[in-house]
């Protein structure tokens, strides 16, 4: 018989799960087949599928699962409602099950995620191990190898990034989804045009996150979004350190439009609001982060 | 011969050009609409420039300046090229070295800068989509019938300016075309357009900011007398508009091309060259990236817009 082929989406999911579903199924000696970087296609084929109110994410996530549909035998999308009281996610994240199953015929292979109701990442990481036909022990064993493996992944990612704010050269803390920020059509321009202006880019992404969650409340005690939280909370840990902030969002996304505003208006550096939405005209970005260069490293001289 | 400087910026309306000499003063200024054909703009405006050019000046630096930056360097072989908000900065000081906060409304894009000690302490900018307030009010001139420059006295005679939607020009002009089908006044749609964008851009770009005086205002829409008018009311603070408001963009990036020179001589003979673009679709890989080629002479120069770098 041929090997189960599992198809993830190089989008939304993927950029918090994907070490852990890759290492997870090849424990389990299952093929797993990625959906490449965005490109215009995918994107243009995403924005075709999605309705007009979705966020650039959501439709990119489209795109990607339409590239995957006809190449796989099932494709995974977990469906997300929290992690527990007052770290609830996107209500996207709850849905996201349901588009993509009444817009796909590919068999979905999914896990819930709803602390609140006792329903944790392991137990539906062991669930699909099941649902393939491994036992519950198999299951098991394999999940806990791929957290391992990861961990150890992520603790260097961490360390390097709080590395890069001995640097000398302008800082910047870029706060954004992890899916905006390394998607190759969203995050990636952005990301090319600051390095070859000379700037140490810091990800609010890769802090440990129980300590961002807590930072966060030095901004404001009343969120209940657990990824903006961690977003969030990574501005108190640098911001002595840094010269500015960018933070990166895609058009019209709820959480970030309400907390990002929230929190511009209680910082005190530097910080620039990119909104992003399907342009592919890089100009009006170019002379945003242009100028925002400028002042910040104006700012570093006269302080210096 | 004594050296000068030429200051370009080209926007999406219109194009401003300043020759300044070494204390900064302006020699020779020219302002004309870009008609969406920034090439064409740039040589008019050269031409228009070098032909009353005091025979005893040398242009020692250009720079360039506005959504056009990048290609008419190019074009024009810029010392300096830098973006409009550092331009309009530098230029504005130049003039009111106490200034607080520029407020900019241009054709596409507008922006505060705010200034703090002499330096740049933060700006913003209209996010993408609520682009387009001079282009607005000309369009709506244009509709009402009202030459532009005439569009600020009009206002001025309003007593009761109609209420206008300022979230968004799209759902400003269906309430302007309701409120005249309704039978309000001209002057009074008017002023109530203008105080519009005095709101919409208070909401939308001067969100979380504080505007503190010295105010200057600038750029094209700086000239519209209802609009300033609107500003005061709504700010409580006098708003200083200099008579070349709409030149400072320009003035400042010739500033930057004198702190920049490098002892070449620009004869500004481009009229004569031919300089073309070319836009045409990669269809190399699947990003199909929208190809910008430059010829200089027929021969290319440069090219934009690949994401890949292939080209």
């Amino acid at each position: 018989m041929d090997k189960v082929k599992i198809g993830i989406p190089r989008s939304i999911h993927y950029y918090y799960y994907g070490d852990l579903w890759i290492s997870f199924f090849k424990y389990l000696n299952c093929d797993v087949i990625i959906s490449p970087k965005t490109n215009r296609d995918i994107m243009n084929c995403g924005i075709r599928l999605a309705t007009d109110e979705m966020c650039l994410s959501m439709k990119n996530l489209l795109g990607h699962i339409d590239y995957l549909q006809d190449k796989c035998d099932y494709i995974l999308i977990p469906r997300i409602d929290n992690y527990g009281i007052s770290n609830q996610t996107c209500t996207n994240f709850l849905a996201i099950y349901d588009i993509v199953h009444n817009l796909f015929s590919t068999p979905i292979l999914s896990y819930n995620i709803d602390v609140v109701h006792h329903q944790t990442e392991k137990q539906g990481m062991i669930q699909i191990g099941e649902q393939l036909g491994f036992s519950k022990k198999q299951s098991k064993i394999a999940y806990l190898e791929a957290c391992n493996c990861v961990w150890k992944n992520k603790k260097l990612a961490i360390e390097k990034n709080i590395q890069k704010l001995k640097s000398i050269k302008s800082k910047v803390l870029l706060v954004g989804h992890p899916y905006n920020l390394y998607d190759e059509m969203i995050g990636n321009p952005i990301i090319s045009f600051l390095k070859k202006m000379d700037v140490e880019i810091i990800y609010s992404n890769l802090f440990y996150s129980e300590m961002t969650n807590q930072a966060s409340k030095q901004l404001s005690n009343e969120l209940y979004w657990k990824f903006n939280k961690e977003n969030i909370g990574s501005i108190p840990f640098v911001q002595n350190q840094i010269d500015g902030i960018i933070f990166l969002s895609t058009f019209p996304c709820g959480p970030d439009s309400l907390v990002n505003e929230l929190v511009m208006r209680k910082i005190k550096l530097p910080y620039l609001n990119l909104i992003l939405d399907d342009m592919d005209g890089m100009v009006g970005f170019e002379t945003r982060l242009e100028s925002f260069i400028d002042i910040i490293q104006e700012r570093k001289r006269k302080h210096v | 011969m004594k050296p000068c400087y030429l200051g370009i910026d080209i926007g999406s309306i219109s194009t401003k050009g300043v020759i300044i000499d070494q204390d900064h003063k302006i020699i020779r200024s020219l302002y004309l609409w870009t008609e969406g054909n920034p090439i064409d703009a740039v040589k008019r405006l050269l031409k228009g420039l070098k032909s009353d050019l005091p025979k005893c000046y040398e242009i020692k630096g250009i720079g360039t300046t506005g959504s056009a930056r990048k290609l008419i360097g190019l074009m024009v072989d810029a010392n300096i090229v830098k973006n409009e908000i550092t331009a309009h900065a530098i230029g504005t000081l130049s003039y009111y070295p106490d200034v607080h906060t520029i407020l900019e409304i241009g054709g596409q894009d507008s922006k505060i800068i705010l200034i703090d000690h002499g330096i740049i302490a933060d700006y913003s900018m209209n996010t993408l989509c609520a682009a387009g307030t001079g282009s607005f009010l000309s369009s709506q001139a244009k509709r009402l019938g009202i030459p532009i420059e005439e569009f600020g006295e009009l206002a001025l005679q309003s007593k009761n300016p109609v209420k206008i939607a300022a979230r968004c020009t799209v759902f400003a002009e269906s309430d302007l075309i309701h409120k005249a089908q309704l039978g309000y006044e001209k002057k009074d749609i008017v002023a109530g357009l203008c105080k519009s964008i005095v709101l919409n851009y208070l909401n939308n770009v001067g969100k979380g900011k504080q505007l503190k005086g010295p105010i200057v205002f600038q750029g094209g829409v700086s000239k519209n007398k209802g609009v300033v008018k609107y500003f005061e009311e709504v700010l409580g603070e006098k708003i200083i508009v200099d008579e070349n408001s709409h030149l400072m963009g320009a003035i400042g990036i010739a500033i930057l091309a004198h702190n920049n020179e490098n002892g070449k001589t620009y004869p500004l003979n481009i009229q004569d060259i031919s300089f073309q673009t070319k836009g045409q679709e990669c269809s190399k890989c699947s990003n199909h990236c929208e190809l910008l080629k430059i010829y200089r002479n027929d021969e290319l120069i440069d090219s934009w817009g690949s994401k890949c770098g292939k080209y």
